[in-house]
């Protein structure tokens, strides 16, 4: 015993180390900036930080595809990191403003708050939140009327529907979820005023295999069409109704027909990239004023896309109906609820 | 449209199956005296390996790979707390951090931003014979993929190799009362460095039944918690893998429960069903606080000191 005792005693400090490097590593891997290096001092600089993965196929991913889209056509030099806990936004964007960023994308609303505390320790730093709609000098906004679309989702779900029950499947209960389920349901009432819309949030963005139960547990109280809004997480809905067969589903953020071609309606599409480009044009060249852009159907940047291999399965009727409900919305006739 | 009870009921096993194989591996474990927090580790570790290995071999050889994945983290971990006998709270927070992260580094690496979308082949569930018509329940146990049926065989060897072999009396010994054990001859740091092993091959297969049973999918932090989930199995499993695989049921309840309750269309706030399966591991804990039955040197590093 004695013998372990000494060979234990010179370990302590040692370990300690290794321990904390491996902490390090942990941290690094989990939120660090990963930055692209393009050595110019003053260079256009745009960063992104998201809550989740940019690997989601949807929310997080199309705002990536923004950040290359500003890098190719702007020339900027551009970082993305990932946000772990909510108390790591104001940290993310004090590294930003410290580090002489002019464009900082908060991607999603839950940045907004933190981005009004941070500014006006960084003016020369911009930072607009997507979905947000607070603004200061250096703090805009973008409100995607993401409910125009999910309006005319609800048109196809409520036609689509046999069995007069659709589903809506969340992440978390955040205002921009719960405005486009509203619409989502407006919309489906618009064609079968008996529709029944069933709600369910996962309570997170990444738990794939619960979000699946949750649609499980939709399709057995008869819902046949499915309208998923979260994330990554919403990769366990597809699989849910690819397992079923006869249920459909509407993807949202990005256009994922492709994730589930065999079970996909259509996707209500933000084009990310799109209204990124608009706002980084802006302050590239000292247009940006603080203020809410407000994009949408009319700017192209809310589309519903229909999925090219489902087509058949949505009627004329419903086409047409989807026509002329676009151009009620495009001439503010018809108010969508937010 | 199935009839409600048992979608409901079918829920329950669903939801239950990888809480089970991660507590049973932990019950092992712990029953050697360490307490693995970097369960979660091997779960998501399992989960990226079972997309990588069915990529390659198919849902058996994902289902390997996973047990792989899931034994290799928690051989860091091992490394540490038993080999170093260095802080096992500690370094199974490490190695947590340290999988959840590195799982996401790595899955970018391998397939980019765009995702492994939903290629991986799964399970369908199979039904048994006979056994899946057994009124009410029949449906739930016997009608689920081939990988819980994996799970029903092995509680029952884990149970008989814990309280009916030789080695599992080591096992319960080392947890026990080191001292005694290693007088008697047992190679403390040997035996325990392999129930870690095990633990982290069971922790590795329940991230391999999320993706390869369930999901469908790799998700960056898809594990959500499930491996510190299943510590609080073990305690109100009482360290008994029969124990575990029951109390995982209760979970997997709480949580069908919630799925059930959002899709009626009730109207309570969601987030109060969402509390439900951690209020119930409250609830749990404190009432069979005092009478649990926990291996006496469990969390303990100094014991060959003793």
């Amino acid at each position: 015993m004695t013998r372990l005792n000494t060979r234990s005693c010179q370990r302590v400090p040692r370990l300690s180390t290794v321990i904390h490097s491996l902490f390090a590593i942990a941290i690094v891997s989990c939120g660090g900036a990963r930055e692209q290096a393009k050595p110019a001092s003053n260079a256009f600089k745009v960063a992104l930080v998201t809550t989740g993965s940019v690997s989601d196929q949807g929310w997080n991913a199309g705002a990536y595809q923004g950040l290359l889209a500003i890098r190719d056509s702007l020339g900027a030099r551009i970082s993305n990191v990932q946000t772990q806990t909510p108390a790591e936004i104001d940290e993310n964007f004090r590294q930003y403003g410290a580090q002489g960023y002019n464009l900082v994308f908060g991607h999603g609303f839950e940045y907004q708050d933190p981005a009004i505390r941070v500014a006006p320790s960084f003016p020369r730093t911009v930072f607009v939140t997507t979905s947000g709609v607070k603004t200061a000098p250096n703090v805009g906004g973008v409100y995607f009327t993401f409910s125009d679309g999910a309006y005319l989702a609800g048109i196809v779900a409520g036609a689509a529907s046999h069995s007069g029950v659709v589903g809506a499947i969340g992440g978390t209960q955040l205002p921009p979820v719960v405005a486009a389920f509203k619409a989502f349901e407006a919309g489906a009432k618009s064609v079968n005023p008996n529709v029944k819309l069933l709600t369910a949030y996962v309570g997170n963005w990444d738990d794939a295999s619960a979000a699946r139960e949750q649609a499980l547990a939709q399709i057995a109280r008869g819902a046949d069409v499915i309208f998923q809004d979260a994330d990554a997480a919403g990769l366990g809905v597809f699989q849910a109704a690819r397992q079923s067969r006869t249920v459909r589903i509407i993807g949202s953020n990005s256009d994922q027909n492709g994730v589930a071609p065999e079970v996909t309606l259509g996707s209500v599409v933000i084009d990310l990239p799109r209204a990124m480009m608009i706002i980084a044009r802006d302050v590239k060249s000292g247009a940006f004023k603080g203020h809410v852009y407000r994009l949408g159907e009319n700017d192209g940047v809310v589309r519903w896309v229909v999925n090219p291999r489902l087509a058949p399965e949505i009627s004329p009727t419903t086409v047409a109906r989807l026509d002329s409900a676009r151009k009620l919305i495009d001439a503010k006739t018809l108010k969508v609820p937010e | 449209m199935i009839d409600g009870t048992s979608a409901f009921l079918e829920g329950v096993v669903r939801t239950a199956t990888p809480l089970a194989f991660a507590a049973l591996g932990e019950t092992v474990t712990e029953r050697s005296g360490i307490i693995n927090i970097g369960l979660e580790g091997s779960i998501i570790a399992g989960a990226l390996g079972a997309v990588v290995g069915a990529g390659y071999g198919g849902v058996w050889a994902g289902f390997a790979f996973a047990a792989v994945c899931g034994c290799a983290v928690a051989a860091i971990f091992a490394l540490f707390a038993v080999t170093l006998r260095a802080d096992q709270i500690i370094s199974g927070t490490a190695v947590t951090l340290l999988a959840l992260g590195g799982t996401g580094t790595l899955y970018r690496v391998l397939y980019g931003s765009a995702g492994a979308a939903l290629n991986t082949p799964t399970l369908d569930p199979a039904s048994i014979p006979l056994l899946s018509r057994i009124p009410v329940v029949g449906r739930a146990l016997f009608v689920q993929p081939s990988i819980t049926y994996v799970l029903y065989v092995l509680v029952p060897v884990v149970m008989w190799w814990t309280y009916r072999t030789h080695a599992g009396l080591g096992l319960r010994a080392i947890g026990e009362n080191p001292a005694a054990a290693t007088a008697a001859g047992i190679r403390a740091k040997k035996v325990q460095f392999l129930a870690v092993l095990f633990g982290g091959l069971l922790g590795g297969i329940s991230g391999g039944t999320l993706v390869l049973a369930q999901a469908g999918t790799f998700v960056e932090g898809m594990s959500a918690g499930r491996g510190f989930i299943a510590i609080a199995i073990v305690v109100l499993g009482r360290w008994n893998p029969l124990g575990a695989a029951l109390a995982a049921l209760v979970f997997g309840a709480a949580s069908a429960l919630q799925f059930f309750f959002q899709a009626t269309g009730s109207n309570l706030p969601y987030q109060l069903f969402l509390a439900f399966p951690y209020v119930l591991t409250l609830v749990a804990l404190a009432a069979t606080h005092g009478r649990t039955n926990s291996p006496a040197a469990l969390g303990r590093q100094d014991f060959e000191q003793s």
